[in-house]
């Protein structure tokens, strides 16, 4: 019988209205058995491991759907396409539209919304960050969870339930809060049922497969039912359980793999109860439901770095890991490798041979520089330092100890663009910001600079508030039963993720705009204030007509020093814009109750999008082009070869925010003819200080042909900042930007 | 102490071994018709004309320590790869206080130093640098006339340097550019085999195939390109001149 229309989103909203006003732990539990095995997909040809994802239009997810919804979220799209359809019934209508109304008051981010000052409102007019200008945007969602998977695969799910009933006991006695643990209960019940729905599936499926799959099938099952008694025993049961789990809690970072699996590898390999061959094979099939699962900006899986009790068993995961991801050509999962001085040099070996073939991953992590930056970013110890885990497009917490979603974006060049128009957005003619005189009624660069840092400091103490009140709500709207259960200190707090169980509760606000910014005030201390060559007023007429007729004017600007050549007086201002901002959003921790409060440079296409609502800019941009990529220099603009622009990378402090991206675009040849001096090149960066590396392997030629004939070059991958992806997908002007950067 | 000089370029991976700083002097005695550096003949700053019809104006003079600034920058790569400097051209050694100069000071910073060479300059000016030297990149262009042909110079003086360093123990690579049709004849590949025999502790033989993207630069310049129908050799071309050399008895030979 085929299912009533929009079935799965009428019983959700049932059992969310039944549950409305109960403890939010019960409503949690009754949405989430709502929720599956409906929002489970098919099991797929192929597939080694059950778990896909079918998501409603209505549900719950701890992380986000749609664009910036996350815990009770709708999808409005969904609702108006089924409106649309003209066989609906009236019955169906008036039910499906009641549900829109009510969720459109219900979802979770219009309760962030709705709580905003005046002021804040006024501050962040829209949260459309693509499609509007603006120099600060909220992002509603709760991103970056790396719940203990170490935990869940050694106690298993009986394990699990175990803890929980006794900390539900304890509660009791001690009076406190036990529904928390009840609705975990409930919540490990569904986790069991999906097992146990897979399962029932596979052997349906196993009926019809040829032998050989039957197999396959036939010992998915088994797994599954297993894992629903007992903790998993072999590197494949590990592997369902942690993925399984993954799907139904909708977390979308895979944790350090290697800690984690490196033990049942080992064991698997060293009795023989598997082979290489069939180790690869099985982290093959997950390799590509991560894929498939597309979450765009995550799927992360940790390898390698300090802080691994088994480290040996965790590096022949780590290798396998990389071959994987060399023989599955796909975006996700993103692997990235944690390295340190004296670590295993195979894997750094295997890592380049990975990389050299144009795979993008894996990304690397210097913890030499990384665990003293999050050491003193975060006031941490170096134990606990030792920990962090880039989550996304490249933030860091601490593996399921701390939180830090991005929840804002801020547009550093726009913020100097309303600057130098006393307040007005040139683009829009609109009074955004604060009214602090203009260029022309700067005497100096220092009052500029000033004026611009007062705008920008303004702007941050709206968006620390805001991710702040977004966890408020969190807090008082989802227990997050799924974390919570896998994440310090929650079990022992007896308290939900955001309502005073995790550790460190922190934050971060992603920037854009940073290298314009400080290309932009390089050119006019060094043009307008101590040349004199451009006056305030031609400064301004120049940008506002984007060059058009002061084309005189825009070669100066571009002559002016840029960040990315070693050069004293470009990075030197890069530092101040950098250390500015970073300083300014990290000292909210005083004024808010966040753990701490970070920028992240991380860049996905913001940089692009964002850059189409962004004027002509004093660097010498033109209007609406894309903002220079991360901490990176503005593609083309640098010119004295890779060692000055890895030299100005290294200048930037990276213990004063929680992750960037430094994007690097090598020929071919670089890996093949010259690798010894790529390798030296790394190692020199790195040793310099350098925090992390992405690195894209292509010649520019295949990016100009794939530019012509994108169906013969669906197999080139770039980096877009924080995230892979296949090039012929990309927006066109997002592949004009790549292009533009500096091949080396 | 000044130089003139028209780039300095970072990140240099083919002047010598690892990741190198090429400091590119401007002026040179000879007149290659293949150079693809025209701006590095004049001694004096040119007028180089951009494609969109700007101009810009290439070379300046610079000091010791001006060069040195930016030469040091890079001293962590240099020491990862085994890198260092390399003085090139022009001919270091037409500026040969400043060249000398710039060597003693690399040297007193503990860097590898390169000079890449077209070997037509004083013997003395040799004698003066060489123990700051440690690998020369000494150019074989021509043989017998055609070697003022094509260059406006003789060879005997470059020949002449070239056996002085060899047996002063100087560390010399060989390389030798390769135009088609030009200086690729017989008995000018006989003679690179014959240099090997002779020289026998020479490090390497680089062979430098031809590209013409110099003739632009020529344009740029208002100059006329010397060679300008000469298509880039392909791969077959560059493989047949390694075969012949194979064949005269050539064991050091490689592609630079």
């Amino acid at each position: 019988m085929a299912e009533r229309v929009f079935h799965r989103e009428r019983e959700f909203t049932k059992a969310y209205k039944q549950h409305m006003h109960d403890h939010i732990a019960i409503r949690e539990a009754a949405c989430l058995r709502a929720q599956y095995p409906g929002a489970l997909g098919p099991i797929e040809p192929g597939d080694l491991f059950a778990g896909r994802v079918r998501p409603a239009a209505v549900g719950f997810s701890p992380d986000e759907w749609g664009q910036t919804a996350f815990g009770y979220y709708h999808l409005p799209d969904r609702f108006r396409e089924v409106l649309q359809r003209p066989d609906l019934s009236p019955e169906d209508r008036a039910e499906i539209e009641e549900m829109l109304e009510f969720w459109s008051r219900e979802n979770t981010s219009s309760k962030v919304r709705a709580r905003y000052s005046p002021e804040m409102a006024k501050v962040m007019p829209s949260d459309n960050w693509m499609n509007e200008p603006g120099m600060v945007f909220p992002l509603y969602r709760l991103c970056g969870a790396y719940p203990n998977y170490g935990k869940l695969v050694t106690l298993g799910l009986p394990g699990l339930r175990r803890e929980v009933e006794q900390a539900r006991d304890r509660a009791r006695q001690t009076g406190g809060d036990a529904e928390l643990f009840t609705g975990m209960l409930i919540a490990l019940d569904v986790l069991a049922d999906a097992c146990q729905h897979y399962a029932d599936q596979a052997l349906e499926l196993a009926n019809s497969a040829d032998p050989e799959r039957r197999r396959e099938l036939g010992a998915m099952a088994d797994i599954l039912l297993k894992l629903k008694t007992e903790a998993p025993g072999t590197f494949r049961e590990a592997i369902q359980l942690m993925w399984i789990y993954s799907i139904v809690a909708d977390v979308r970072n895979y944790g350090r793999m290697d800690v984690y699996l490196g033990d049942f590898l080992a064991a698997d390999l060293d009795s023989g109860r598997l082979t290489e061959a069939e180790a690869l094979r099985l982290l093959q099939s997950l390799w590509q439901l991560m894929a498939d699962r597309n979450t765009r900006v995550h799927g992360r899986v940790i390898i390698g770095g300090k802080g691994r009790p088994n480290e040996a068993n965790a590096d022949r995961f780590a290798i396998l890991a990389m071959e994987a991801s060399r023989t599955v050509l796909e975006i996700e999962p993103q692997l990235s490798l944690r390295f340190y001085r004296g670590m295993n040099p195979a894997l750094m070996e295997k890592a380049l041979d990975v990389i050299g073939e144009g795979r993008t991953y894996p990304i690397l992590y210097n913890d030499d520089v990384n665990i003293p930056a999050v050491e003193h970013a975060f006031e941490l110890s170096q134990e606990e330092a030792e920990q962090y885990v880039p989550f996304g497009c490249g933030e860091y917490i601490i593996n399921h100890r701390s939180f830090g979603t991005p929840s804002g974006v801020i547009n550093l060049l726009k913020a100097l663009e309303v600057t130098l128009h006393n307040g007005i957005d040139p683009t829009t003619g609109k009074l955004v910001g604060l009214q602090l005189g203009g260029l022309e009624s700067f005497a100096t660069f220092d009052e500029l600079f000033a004026a611009y840092k007062q705008q920008v400091e303004y702007l941050v103490d709206f968006m620390a508030q805001q991710e702040e009140i977004e966890y408020q709500v969190a807090g008082e709207t989802m227990a997050n039963l799924y974390l919570s259960m896998l994440y310090d200190d929650c079990m022992e707090r007896g308290k939900g993720m955001f309502a005073g169980g995790v550790r460190y509760l922190g934050g971060t606000l992603e920037t854009y705009g940073n290298t314009n910014t400080a290309d932009s005030l390089t050119a006019i201390k060094q043009l307008v204030y101590e040349e004199g060559r451009i006056s305030p007023k031609e400064l301004l007429a120049a940008l506002d007509s984007d060059f058009e007729g002061y084309e005189h004017i825009r070669e100066l600007l571009l002559a002016a020093p840029k960040y990315g050549n070693d050069d004293p007086a470009a990075d030197g201002m890069a530092v101040k814009v950098h250390e500015h901002i970073c300083h300014t959003v990290r000292d909210q921790r005083k004024k808010t109750n966040l753990h701490s409060y970070l920028v992240v440079i991380i860049n996905n296409s913001a940089n692009t999008l964002m850059g189409r609502w962004t004027a002509a800019s004093a660097d010498g941009r033109k209007a609406r082009v894309s903002m220079a990529n991360g901490n990176n220099p503005t593609g083309g603009m640098d010119k004295k070869g890779v060692t000055a622009m890895l030299n100005s990378l290294v200048k930037l402090d990276p213990s004063i925010h929680a992750g960037a991206v430094q994007n690097m675009k090598f020929s071919p040849a670089m890996f093949s003819t010259h690798r010894d001096k790529l390798k030296a090149l790394l190692q020199a960066y790195f040793d310099n200080g350098g925090a992390q590396a992405m690195i894209t392997v292509v010649s520019r030629g295949d990016l100009e042909a794939a530019m012509q004939e994108p169906e013969k070059y669906q197999h080139i991958f770039v980096r877009v900042g924080g995230f892979s992806a296949r090039f012929v997908e990309l927006d066109r002007d997002v592949q004009l930007e790549i292009l533009s950067r500096t091949l080396y | 102490m000044q130089g003139m000089i028209f780039v300095i370029q970072r990140a240099s991976l083919h002047d010598g071994p690892g990741i190198r700083t090429t400091v590119f002097l401007k002026g040179c005695p000879l007149r290659c018709q293949w150079c693809h550096n025209p701006e590095s003949w004049s001694f004096e700053p040119e007028v180089f004309y951009n494609h969109d019809g700007t101009t810009k104006l290439v070379g300046k003079l610079v000091s010791v320590e001006e060069v040195m600034a930016e030469v040091l920058a890079d001293r962590a790569y240099y020491a990862s790869s085994g890198g260092g400097a390399t003085l090139s051209g022009g001919e270091p050694l037409a500026q040969s206080a400043f060249t000398l100069a710039l060597l003693k000071e690399c040297k007193a910073q503990g860097l590898h130093t390169c000079v890449e060479t077209c070997g037509h300059a004083a013997p003395e000016r040799f004698q003066a640098v060489l123990p700051y030297v440690d690998l020369f990149l000494y150019d074989y262009k021509a043989t017998g006339p055609d070697h003022r042909r094509y260059t406006g110079v003789s060879q005997e003086l470059i020949l002449a340097n070239l056996d002085a360093l060899y047996k002063a123990g100087a560390k010399i690579i060989l390389r030798c550019p390769l135009v088609p049709g030009i200086n690729d004849s017989s008995e000018h590949l006989r003679a690179i085999a014959r240099l090997e025999r002779e020289y026998p502790e020479l490090l390497a033989i680089e062979i430098m195939a031809y590209h013409n993207l110099g003739n632009d630069k020529a344009k740029r310049l208002r100059r006329k390109p010397a060679l300008p129908g000469i298509a880039n050799p392909p791969q077959s071309t560059v493989q047949a001149w390694l075969d012949v050399l194979a064949e005269l008895g050539c064991r050091k030979v490689r592609i630079g």
